[in-house]
C-alpha cells in the first residue's frame, strides 16, 4: 500500500512536470536518462570510496592514536548525501559550459 | 566499455538495487536467511544488555529498546542479575540504563553497569571479568536480532554459555520503503562487521 502510494505520487508529479520540462528541453529524454544514470553511477562510486577510505582511516586511527574510533561512523547517512553532492559536482564539471 | 558506459552500468545497477531494497520484500527475505530464529528463552545467571549508543544522557532508540528488553526479562524472573553495558563520558550509556532500570523497579542490588566495552568483543571480555568470578557463566544476551549471531559467537569465545534474547532494533517484517531501507542498511552493516571480525580472527 505504502509502496504503491509513493510510486503513484512520484508518477503523477513526473507526468505533470513533463510537458513543462519538454518546452525548455535542450536534449532528448533518453540522453537525459543516460546522464542521470551516469550521475547515479558516480554517486555509487563516491559512496564506495568514502566508506572504504573511512573504514581504513578508522582502523589506522585505532593503531596510531591508540584511541577508539568506531567503524560505525562510516554508517552515517550524511555520507550518502555528501557522495551524491560529490557526484553532482563532478558530473556538471564534465558537462560542456551552458550558454 | 567507455567511462560513461561503465558509470551508466553502475548507476543502473545501483538504481535497480535501490528499487529492489525499498519497494520489494528483498530485505525481509535476506533477514530470514542471515538471521537465524531465536531459540526459546531459558533461565540464566545474568542478563547482559549490549550497548547501542547514547547522546549525553539520552539513549538512542536501539539502546532504549535493548535496555527495556533486559528489564522485561528480569521482571519475568529469568535471571537474578541485570548487566547494562555501554560506554560514554559520564553519565555513560550503562549508567543511564541502570538509572532507567531502577526507575522501572529493578532493585539496585541486582544491577551492574560496565562502561568499559567499546566494541562487541570488548563487551564480551568485560562481561566475563564482571560475571565469571560470581559464577555467572550462563547469560541471556540482549542485543539486536541482526547483531545477535556475531555477538553470541564472541561471548561464547570468552567462555559464556549464551541464551540469545534478541530485540528487533529494526523490524524484520518492515513494509514501508523507508523501513525496508533501514533493515537493508542494518543487514549490510552487520554482514560487513562479520566479515571484518572473521578477517581479524575474532570469530
Amino acid at each position: 500500500m505504502e509502496t504503491a502510494f509513493i510510486l503513484a505520487v512520484v508518477g503523477l508529479t513526473s507526468l505533470g512536470v513533463a510537458p513543462l520540462a519538454r518546452r525548455r528541453a535542450r536534449r532528448g529524454l533518453r540522453s537525459a536518462a543516460a546522464r542521470a544514470l551516469e550521475t547515479i553511477g558516480l554517486g555509487v562510486v563516491f559512496l564506495f570510496l568514502n566508506v572504504a577510505v573511512g573504514f581504513c582511516l578508522a582502523l589506522i586511527a585505532r593503531l596510531v592514536v591508540r584511541g577508539f574510533v568506531s567503524l560505525y561512523l562510516n554508517d552515517d547517512v550524511t555520507i550518502v548525501a555528501l557522495s551524491a553532492l560529490q557526484a553532482l559536482i563532478v558530473q556538471w564539471w564534465r558537462e560542456p559550459e551552458a550558454r | 566499455m567507455s567511462g560513461g558506459g561503465a558509470l551508466r552500468a553502475i548507476g543502473a545497477t545501483g538504481l535497480a538495487l535501490f528499487a529492489a531494497l525499498a519497494f520489494t520484500p528483498l530485505p525481509n527475505l535476506i533477514h530470514g536467511v542471515v538471521v537465524p530464529p531465536a531459540p526459546p528463552l531459558e533461565p540464566a545467571a545474568a542478563i547482559v544488555v549490549l550497548g547501542a549508543g547514547a547522546d549525553g544522557d539520552v539513549l538512542t532508540n536501539d539502546s532504549l529498546r535493548r535496555a527495556l528488553g533486559g528489564v522485561a526479562l528480569f521482571r519475568r524472573g529469568l535471571a537474578p542479575r541485570l548487566v547494562m553495558l555501554g560506554p560514554g563520558r559520564e553519565p555513560s550509556e550503562a549508567a543511564v540504563r541502570v538509572r532507567l532500570a531502577e526507575d522501572l523497579g529493578v532493585p539496585a542490588a541486582a544491577l551492574l553497569a560496565d562502561s568499559r566495552g567499546l566494541t562487541t568483543r570488548d563487551e564480551a571480555r568485560v562481561s566475563w571479568e564482571d560475571l565469571a568470578p560470581r559464577g555467572g557463566r550462563k547469560v541471556l544476551l540482549v542485543t539486536g536480532s541482526q547483531h545477535m549471531l556475531r555477538a553470541a559467537a564472541l561471548f561464547r569465545r570468552v567462555g559464556f554459555e549464551v541464551v540469545p534474547a534478541p530485540v528487533d532494533d529494526v523490524p524484520s517484517g518492515a513494509q514501508r520503503p523507508q523501513a525496508r531501507l533501514e533493515l537493508a542498511r542494518a543487514l549490510f552493516r552487520e554482514l560487513l562487521a562479520r566479515a571484518y571480525n572473521r578477517v581479524a580472527g575474532y570469530l
